[in-house]
């Protein structure tokens, strides 16, 4: 047991490790395909935290094993290791390197929390709105610019920008759709918003990731409050508008 | 005869609850004589208060502490064998092993809770229990492993060992020690008895509005909350006095060994964030009992308020939990390592950055919350620093174990598993903390998965470390080491397994305390289940393993590992004065590999039998 560690095995073993991790983050879809243009956002930074990730698991991974199986004893070991209390140099890197990492981690997440925002302000214009309100256990989706009300679905335009007005009658409850990544709590008492810029036509049917789906606790009906969402061409939105706002007269 | 404290206990409670009870039901009919018998609520909540300190009494408080202020002799009877551990008693050690067993059987309890739920997820729709027995299971599930998080470190190995290791004869408050132990079963009782109260179906966060509106059992679970609390605060308090006030004759500050400073760290915590998660769930109580609006939005409550107060303590907890696990873990890897532990200080330095830190992090639980915007980036920021003190554990870590003599046993196994589980969950964390991502991930399987790795990947095998290392000093016996290795690869294979196919489910869109879920992720809560059913199994040879050596086997030398640290220089078991002489402390706990250097002497003789 008295070679040195070997080094070059140690950089090979990471390099390797650290190569397949990023493929492997690359080539398997880490996410459901998305569907709105926050969605591409949000699914950038999780490739980019991935890739950032890797060789650091890797890193500590590789020591780790390394250490385990070099420097095992069989049984109880019959000398002590050498007295090594700390190394200044390292210890300083060591701080510096993980300071520097979120640093750059701050960054990006700042940088990603901007992009949705901006686009967010770009959107305000020829947007769509639809007040959701929920309650125990569903929820109720309002166009006012058509005068619809329906507890059936969400039924959104390709394209369009739409701002999520969203409120509670009872209990805390949370507006997720899967495919548009976009998350909020429905808080009694106030009024929450969200947008979303919808990018694909799909429907529950084919992809279940279209769905509303409460992601805040709420009692009893929690697991079961799912509205499907249908994402179609703008000529057929109307179409549906025309026809259900008929109906609600 | 061992159970007559227990009893006059139950019987004071009850009287206590009549009391408390009937006055409640006194003050209505005055309040308002109309609706009489409004509601059970108020007598539930003044009936218990009443029983608690009846119980409290009865079990050992009168006898052993408060006959004294009424200027009666204490009743102290010193009661052998096993017949102590039913006692309210002052010895630290004996306190200890309470803790460990009652919290031992709490995690095995919860564990089969967490079967319960894994059963019925096992396929969509309703199968084996309706939404609301899952919503009460599950928060069972959750509260009764928060407390095992919380308690089992700190009451437990924290109490048994935390005295030796500084070279202590006992805790700074041996009563006090006592009381916050026999708080613990009333919390058992009143978790038991939610579910026949209607159960509670907020999970164990327990967010208002719905915790205002639902069940009786929420009220339940509240006092339970409570209560505990109470033990952890003055837990707290009890050891940071300890450490403070009682280290031997040599032992400075920066001799101190590395799970002290971890326990020290975290009870820093534990004393003063408790109390504002205390302050949330009372105030949830007087909504629900007196009618009180914090939480009513329409009577100008703040619904958000409790979120704020809750993480305010619910983050920093976490940090009660991980933090003695840092120590532990690095305890036994350099011991086992025979190397000094790496970057001591920068540890130290580590763990109270890590306390600054946890306390300014809160609101990362609320970005979906509709909190507001503009305190996304600041939050986002402050918890992504975390990872530079924790960073210092792995460097200490991987240090301590690089070059060194490992002796790959049981309880190094763990902490090495540790070091994996620990990173796992740290590395997720950052996808949680960047809050793009977080809109997605907040309240998925992804989180469920990443807290796991943290808590059970870390904490819990940093506890299995613990036991297998100090089980020799606790119960004077050997452990089967055979056994203890079969039990380490099954539990760590089957437990990697089961949350790295749950993140997987989470990425995919399964949300958390749910019931039922879209078919298409049928297979993946499928696998989750079988795999987690395998690592439910890996505890019957842990089981089996303490039973059969607590009992036959082989006698423990007082130093079966030959480490350093002052526990391990007196007998095993320890005598009730915990020392033969009283230690003097020389140099640093863990210079392994510097000649004839010793850390303390307290009596025993290396390799000295009991």
């Amino acid at each position: 047991m008295n070679q040195r560690p070997n080094g070059v095995a140690l950089v090979i073993a990471w390099a390797v490790l650290t190569a397949a991790g990023v493929a492997l983050a690359l080539s398997v879809g880490l996410f459901p395909s998305p569907a709105s243009k926050e969605a591409r956002i949000i699914d950038g930074a999780m490739t980019l935290l991935t890739v950032l990730a890797v060789p650091i698991f890797a890193m500590v991974v590789v020591l780790l094993l390394y250490s385990a199986l070099r420097f095992r004893q069989r049984g109880e070991p019959a000398e002590d290791g050498p007295p090594i209390r700390g190394n200044l140099k390292l210890e300083l890197t060591w701080v510096l390197v993980t300071l520097v990492l979120v640093l750059v981690l701050a960054w990006y997440g700042t940088a990603g929390l901007l992009e949705i925002r901006h686009h967010t302000a770009e959107a305000a214009e020829g947007q769509l709105v639809v007040q959701v309100h929920s309650s125990q256990w569903s929820w109720e989706y309002t166009y006012p610019a058509y005068g619809i009300r329906t507890k059936e679905e969400l039924r959104l335009p390709v394209g369009r920008p739409v701002r999520f007005e969203i409120t509670a009658a009872d209990v805390i409850h949370s507006f997720w759709v899967p495919a548009f990544r976009t998350k909020i709590d429905a808080v009694p008492g106030m009024t929450t918003v969200v947008y979303a810029t919808p990018d694909r036509v799909g429907s529950f049917q084919e992809d279940y990731h279209f769905r509303v789906q409460c992601a805040e606790l709420c009692g009893l009906g929690h697991g079961v409050m799912v509205t499907p969402v249908v994402v179609v061409e703008p000529s057929q939105f109307e179409a549906w508008a025309a026809q259900q706002s008929g109906r609600t007269r | 005869m061992a159970l007559i404290p227990i009893i006059r206990g139950l019987v004071f409670a009850a009287i206590g609850f009549a009391v408390g009870g009937g006055l409640a039901a006194l003050i209505a009919g005055l309040a308002a004589p109309a609706s009489a018998g409004a509601g059970a609520e108020p007598i539930i909540a003044l009936g218990y208060l009443l029983a608690l300190v009846g119980w409290l009494l009865g079990v050992g408080l009168w006898d052993a502490w408060a006959r004294e202020w009424f200027g009666l002799p204490l009743k102290q009877a010193e009661v052998p064998g096993w017949r102590r551990y039913f006692r309210f008693t002052t010895d630290h050690k004996v306190i200890g092993v309470q803790y460990l067993v009652t919290f031992l059987v709490v995690f095995l309890l919860a564990g089969l809770l967490s079967v319960l739920l894994r059963l019925e997820l096992m396929a969509p729709g309703q199968t084996v229990m309706g939404p609301n027995e899952f919503n009460s299971v599950m928060g069972l599930h959750g509260i009764m492993m928060v407390a095992v998080a919380v308690a089992a470190i700190i009451g437990g190995f924290a109490n048994f060992v935390l005295p030796l290791l500084i070279g202590a004869e006992d805790v700074a408050f041996p009563r006090v020690n006592a009381l916050s132990y026999w708080v613990v079963p009333p919390v058992a009782v009143l978790l038991l008895a939610s579910p026949l109260a209607g159960g509670f179906d907020t999970g164990w966060t327990a967010y208002p509005p719905l915790s205002v509106t639902n069940a009786t059992g929420q009220l339940l679970f509240l006092l339970a909350f409570i209560t505990f609390g109470l033990s952890s605060i003055l837990g707290g308090l009890n050891f940071l006095a300890t450490v403070i006030t009682l280290r031997a004759p040599g032992m400075t500050w920066g001799r101190l060994p590395i799970f002290v400073w971890s326990v020290f760290s975290a009870a820093i915590i534990s004393l003063t964030a408790t109390q504002v998660v205390a302050l949330a769930l009372i105030t949830v109580v007087l909504d629900r009992v007196v009618g009180m609006s914090f939480y009513n939005a329409g009577q100008g409550g703040a619904p958000l308020l409790y979120q704020h107060l809750f993480w305010f303590y619910s983050h920093p907890a976490v940090y009660i939990m991980i933090l003695p696990g840092f120590g532990l873990a690095l305890e036994v890897l350099t011991h086992f390592s025979r190397k000094p532990l790496f970057a001591y200080k920068w540890v130290v330095g580590g763990f109270l950055g890590i306390v600054g830190l946890s306390f300014i992090v809160w609101a990362h639980h609320l970005f979906t919350s509709g909190m507001p915007d503009e305190l996304h980036i600041p939050f986002m920021i402050l918890t992504e620093l975390i990872s530079v003190p924790t960073g210092l554990v792995f460097l200490s870590a991987l240090g301590t174990i690089w070059m060194g003599r490992l002796w790959l046993n049981t309880p190094m196994l763990f902490a090495l598993a540790f070091v994996f589980n620990f990173l796992i969950g740290g590395i997720t964390g950052i996808f949680l903390a960047d809050v793009p991502t977080d809109i997605h991930l907040q309240d998925t399987y992804f989180v469920v998965a990443h807290f796991h790795y943290t808590i059970m990947g870390g904490e819990v095998f940093a506890i299995f470390a613990g036991l297998y290392y100090w089980f020799p000093k606790i119960t004077g016996r050997m452990f089967n080491e055979k056994l203890g290795q079969i039990h380490f690869w099954w539990m760590f294979a089957a437990y990697n397994a089961t949350f790295l196919a749950m993140f997987w489910v989470g990425l995919q869109g399964m949300n958390r305390r749910v019931a039922d879920y879209p078919a298409p992720l049928a297979g993946g809560n499928l696998l989750v289940s079988i795999l987690s059913f395998i690592l439910a199994l890996s505890f019957l040879v842990f089981i089996y393993n303490v039973v059969r050596s607590w009992a036959r086997g082989p006698r423990a030398a007082a130093n079966p590992w030959r480490a350093r640290t002052l526990e391990w220089q007196t007998s095993s078991p320890p005598p009730l004065e915990n020392f033969h002489q009283p230690p003097r402390v020389l140099e640093h706990p863990y210079d392994y590999g510097v000649p004839g250097s010793v850390h303390a002497t307290a009596g025993v003789a290396e390799g000295h039998a009991r």
